[in-house]
């Protein structure tokens, strides 16, 4: 019993008398990518719980649900990276490691693709919701380099998903995002984030939440071959809509405001 | 004989080589001192002392002062809070016991060195304040046969309820002035209170100008304490004080909270990096025996030390004679 909670306290050394981490002693050393940063399984627990409930406080602690999903989601990563690695697309994404940001993004060619392709929408997604691919928090607390990788690609996945649903980035179509997020990824954050998130909206937006979007949403999740699985970088030309039947995304139901 | 000149010659030195030290900024004018084993020792320590410690990691001595400061301009308006959450409040008691060892009385002068968000400050005025009134309620109730003219005269007279006194808050860091400034605009404090931006290495002070000179968590964080420590002699009056209120060594280590700590900071204010900073240097500060002596070696006598919960924290205690 003692042996365990010892191991619980303390993630690699044994030395009773210092019980810090033991990575992270000089500048770089012992950490697996830039901004790691180790943690023990008992500092693990503490932040999952006290970003939990964070994020249920302040909804706009976005960095909160980001340190949810790093330290609740290590199980389901190495799920999620076994799957990658079996499909021949997604294999490929674990080994060039895209990244999508501003400055990897190539605006100006995307701007010029024809209306109705994949990146002219989703350039348009971003412009209509002001919003940006940068500004995704880097991965600290996740104890593999690959793993790390992975929630990054999924985190900037994110925003191409609102492109394929067709949801806005407001609280009604995020949570319908998160339904198919959950339903595809399994992660513990989108789970609780699929069932807590409703805990703020109105009666009325809940009963259209229930009744229409969380069925369609969890139908195409169910549907859909992982989206973790497609190279987007190479997808930009084609249509939307050849992506959405190649993926089996139907149209959404009309009644969520906005666009995407 | 050789051996009593040399030492005359150290204690005469002593304080004016330290000067020295600071004005120049040569190490060639250092090698051709006269004193020829000063000279040797000065430069052995200056090879050695190019490299110091930020937390665990081991940074350059001109990059923790820049480092050091990041980090509180990054925590200076969360400060507060967070140190409520860290030491579940009892970080006022320990204040409170500072100033009651203290025991300022009306007149004082102190110097609140790395004082930014004025926790020691208001508390010196609330207790100059409170002392003073009671001071002057003894003294009207010992002159019971006033005429009217007097007592009229007594009451005009209330301009300084702080009976002279003057705190001065000195910090590096501008933000956490900022919010000191802020606080005491909040609460109502005006009289007897200056803000000055200042490295506690280099006091912007003349000598002797101080009666107390108080340093409440904040010379873990300083680059060099043997220089804040020397600084804080001059500053002080012959007869004045030197109180310094600082974690320490704990008798029972509570690992726990020191892993708690940055966690805290990443979800009550998303600052994990400054709050594991804390946790480090909180762990490579001397312990209270030799810190005492690091006192005692800046030329203050009667040093004391006094643990407080444990040994989380502890007050040292030395006069300037």
């Amino acid at each position: 019993m003692a042996t365990l909670l010892r191991r619980a306290l303390f993630p690699l050394r044994r030395i009773p008398s210092s019980p810090r981490p033991a990575a992270g002693k000089s500048h770089g050393a012992g950490l697996l990518y830039p901004d790691h940063i180790p943690t023990s399984p008992l500092q693990k627990a503490l932040l999952a719980a006290g970003s939990a409930g964070m994020a249920l406080y302040n909804p706009y602690r976005h960095d909160m649900i980001a340190v949810l999903g790093e330290t609740t989601g290590c199980h389901t990563l190495k799920v999620l990276r076994d799957q990658m690695k079996r499909d021949p697309e997604g294999a490929q994404i674990l080994q060039e490691r895209p990244r999508i940001s501003l400055s990897t993004l190539d605006l100006g060619k995307l701007q010029s693709l024809p209306k109705g392709s994949f990146g002219r929408e989703y350039l348009r997604f971003l412009d209509v919701n002001r919003v940006s691919p940068d500004t995704r928090a880097p991965t600290r607390f996740v104890d593999d380099e690959e793993l790390a990788y992975v929630i990054q690609r999924y985190r900037e996945v994110h925003d191409m998903l609102h492109t394929l649903l067709g949801m806005p980035t407001n609280i009604l179509g995020e949570i319908v995002v998160k339904w198919f997020e959950a339903v595809q990824t399994r992660l513990p954050m989108c789970i609780l984030g699929a069932l807590f998130g409703p805990v703020r909206l109105s009666a009325q937006s809940l009963q259209v939440l229930v009744s229409e979007l969380i069925p369609w949403a969890v139908e195409n999740g169910r549907r859909a071959p992982c989206v973790l699985n497609l190279y987007y970088e190479r997808r930009w030309e084609q249509p939307l809509r050849a992506l959405r039947e190649e993926l089996g995304i139907t149209a959404p139901p009309l009644r969520v405001q906005g666009l995407a | 004989m050789a051996a009593p000149r040399t030492c005359g010659l150290w204690s005469y030195c002593g304080r004016g080589l330290s000067r020295a030290k600071r004005n120049c900024g040569l190490p060639g004018l250092r090698s051709s001192w006269p004193w020829g084993p000063l000279g040797a020792r000065l430069l052995s320590q200056e090879k050695r002392a190019t490299e110091t410690h930020f937390g665990f990691e081991t940074v350059s001595e001109e990059e923790k002062g820049g480092k050091v400061y990041q980090v509180f301009e990054s925590v200076a308006k969360k400060y507060d809070v967070m140190n409520d959450m860290m030491s579940l409040g009892i970080h006022r008691v320990w204040k409170d016991l500072l100033l009651r060892k203290m025991h300022p009385l009306p007149g004082t002068q102190l110097l609140d060195v790395a004082g930014g968000t004025g926790d020691i400050a208001f508390r010196f005025l609330n207790y100059v304040q409170a002392q003073h009134q009671g001071k002057q309620k003894k003294q009207l109730r010992a002159q019971q046969n006033l005429s009217w003219e007097e007592i009229a005269k007594k009451y005009q007279n209330e301009e300084d309820s702080l009976g002279g006194s003057l705190v001065m808050v000195c910090d590096i860091n501008r933000e956490m002035l900022k919010v000191g400034k802020q606080k005491a605009f909040d609460r109502g404090y005006k009289a007897g209170l200056a803000w000055v931006l200042g490295d506690a290495e280099e006091l912007p002070f003349d000598d002797d100008k101080f009666d107390v000179y108080t340093i409440a968590f904040g010379i873990r964080n300083v680059t060099h304490i043997d220089r804040a420590l020397q600084e804080a002699h001059r500053v002080l009056k012959p007869g004045g004080r030197f109180l310094c209120l600082e974690f320490s060594q704990v008798n029972n280590p509570l690992i726990s909270s020191f892993q708690v700590i940055p966690v805290l900071g990443e979800v009550v204010a998303g600052d994990w990096k400054s709050y594991q900073y804390l946790v480090e240097s909180i762990r490579k500060f001397p312990s209270q025996e030799a810190f005492k002596e690091m006192i005692e070696d800046a030329g203050f006598q009667k040093v004391t030390y006094e643990s407080l919960t444990s040994g989380i924290v502890a007050i040292h205690s030395g006069f300037k004679l």
